[in-house]
């Protein structure tokens, strides 16, 4: 990636973002932004059309497997409808006039709720005048401001005394006032960019497959045990999330003091529990693998999401959902279904605890039938190698086309989770 | 089928390739006859890099994209009878990087691409081969592989 902030960014009407909030898959500003077991992050849509609705799916940028879809990172979300709201809202209603035409709906956020939660916060920072870190989070802010948007607002970027240390918290409560106020704000605080567990500027965030984002070491993995966020209980089952480099890197950038105190402090908390280490990537590489050899045994659902836990394709039980009429549908796998249910779908669905459920058995004979499909037979040509056939075979995408229509038609089910269909 | 993203990734891929492109690359989307734009279809041309038996050679490709782009590689063609070992017959280049099940990515860009074939061209592959002709001379006859490099190097001269 690259080290300035404004680099190759896309022009919104004098608005410059930076590459490494580009979404690799679309190329422009992530929305809706996801981010995969491996740290890596992409657009809502942009990780949902690349997922495979019938085996492991790989992070678009290094192919790390995976199989449950996250869940959007509204901190992620917030903090660039902030940094870059004009080319943020261009994107909302790009991707709304896409929906509309999908018949397929993303979640929708309560932003204001979120911010204004976030500047209770930022106050109660502000007011304590005494913590180093306050003084360091002004000059940030007012480094920002000038960064982002070329609007030079006259603060004291230099603040040794606690008389001018007082005047900049009285300058950023008034900025937080005045961001209130109108509603939208375009400078970023330490507050929005906490960590769920210890309430501090995030240090080497990771991302669960709730959305929700923890410094890495504020994750705590018991004994063994599957992760579980501490904000919304829902378990992370991919084994120990990799740091998101890239946000990482932006907090180290927008925020160097704060950062670099946080980084003595967790340190230091980490001499301290030295043999305590949690982080075991062989177990979870051992775990994905497994999974892998699990699908192809033909017990799964194809094209089927758990909407709680985001598994996908579902593999063993599948209950449906007899009364949500989104195209979609709603779906829980076996475990969600005797633990969770009453939660909205992944897909805006209107859902609720009193809808019904059929339970889908995994068909064995639907096994040799979908072998038929011409994106199966294209896999095992790949397979198998044949060079001229392979050529061929490729000769003829349209083919998978048509014919995932019209099993979508037959089952009458799900049309949009194929990725074909999408 | 319209909600797919392959439209607006390739609008973006120009976007960059106009701004910022290998030197001697050429990337752009078809024009049809009706002066109309087909961004899923780009014809490119690589420059045989300098040094080696490829230079002089400006070499034709043309990419495929499907409507499942970027979840899945556009498919790559040289002209049919491209002399290559991993070249097929048809002229469709076989690369680990534009196989959908082991190299391709979705975050892969239409310069690495490129710059990926241009690799190859010099560095083939012999693990894996698609073509008799262009195999069996690279790897009995090296002498006769590199003249026959040379010589399709000056089929394809410099387009301007």
């Amino acid at each position: 990636m690259d080290h300035h902030q404004i680099s190759e960014g896309v022009d919104d009407e004098s608005e410059v973002f930076s590459e490494r909030f580009l979404c690799c898959v679309c190329l422009d500003l992530l929305y809706k932004p996801i981010v995969l077991s491996c740290g890596h992050i992409s657009c809502f849509w942009c990780v949902h059309k690349s997922m495979s609705g019938e085996q492991q799916s790989h992070c678009p940028l290094c192919r790390h497997p995976y199989t449950h879809f996250p869940t959007i990172c509204q901190m992620l979300h917030c903090l660039l409808l902030k940094l870059y709201p004009l080319a943020y809202n261009r994107r909302e209603l790009q991707i709304l006039e896409q929906e509309k035409e999908m018949d397929l709906f993303s979640p929708q956020f309560d932003v204001q709720a979120w911010s204004s939660q976030a500047n209770q916060v930022s106050n109660i920072l502000a007011d304590s005048v005494c913590e180093g870190l306050c003084t360091n989070m002004e000059k940030t802010v007012s480094n920002s401001f000038i960064q982002n948007h070329g609007t030079v607002i006259s603060k004291p970027t230099d603040c040794e005394n606690y008389e001018a240390m007082e005047n900049v918290t009285d300058q950023v409560k008034n900025g937080l006032l005045r961001q209130q106020q109108s509603g939208s704000s375009k400078q970023i605080s330490v507050a929005d960019v906490l960590c769920a567990a210890c309430k501090e500027l995030l240090f080497r965030p990771v991302a669960l497959n709730c959305g929700h984002v923890y410094c890495e070491s504020c994750i705590v993995n018991q004994d063994e045990q599957m992760l579980r966020c501490q904000v919304c209980q829902s378990f992370h089952p991919i084994g120990f999330p990799k740091v998101c480099l890239d946000l990482c890197n932006f907090l180290d950038e927008h925020f160097p003091k704060e950062y670099a105190l946080r980084r003595d402090v967790v340190q230091l908390e980490h001499v301290n529990l030295k043999n305590r280490k949690h982080v075991n990537p062989t177990a979870c590489e051992s775990k994905t693998s497994e999974e892998g050899e699990k699908l192809s045994s033909w017990s799964f659902h194809r094209g089927a999401g758990c909407d709680y836990c985001g598994m996908y394709p579902i593999i063993g039980d599948r209950y449906q959902c007899q009364d949500c009429s989104e195209r979609i549908g709603f779906d829980l796998c076996g475990d969600c279904y005797n633990t969770n249910s009453k939660l909205p779908g992944r897909f805006n669905q209107q859902h609720t605890a009193e809808h019904r459920f059929e339970r889908k058995c995994t068909n064995i004979i639907c096994g040799p039938v979908r072998l038929e499909d011409d994106s199966v037979t294209l896999l095992m040509a790949h397979i198998s190698g044949g060079l001229e056939e392979y050529d061929r075979s490729r000769e003829v995408p349209h083919a998978t086309f048509a014919n995932g229509e019209d099993e979508d038609e037959q089952d009458g089910s799900e049309p949009s989770s194929l990725p074909s269909s999408i | 089928m319209s909600g797919g993203i392959a439209r607006g990734r390739l609008a973006e891929e120009r976007k960059s390739w106009r701004k910022n492109h290998p030197h001697g690359f050429v990337a752009k989307p078809e024009t049809l006859p009706d002066g109309t734009v087909n961004l899923m279809v780009w014809h490119c041309t690589i420059p045989g890099k300098t040094g080696t038996d490829w230079e002089g050679g400006y070499f034709p490709l043309t990419l495929h994209f499907s409507e499942d782009y970027p979840s899945k590689p556009p498919k790559c063609k040289f002209p049919a009878n491209f002399f290559h070992p991993n070249v097929y017959p048809s002229g469709t280049v076989c690369l680990s990087i534009l196989n959908e099940d082991s190299g391709w990515r979705p975050a892969i860009t239409v310069k690495q691409i490129l710059v990926g074939i241009q690799d190859l061209l010099d560095q083939p592959n012999p693990s894996d081969p698609a073509q008799t002709e262009g195999y069996h001379l690279f790897i009995q006859d090296s002498t006769e592989y590199k003249r026959r490099v040379r010589q399709q190097a000056k089929q394809y001269p410099p387009l301007v």
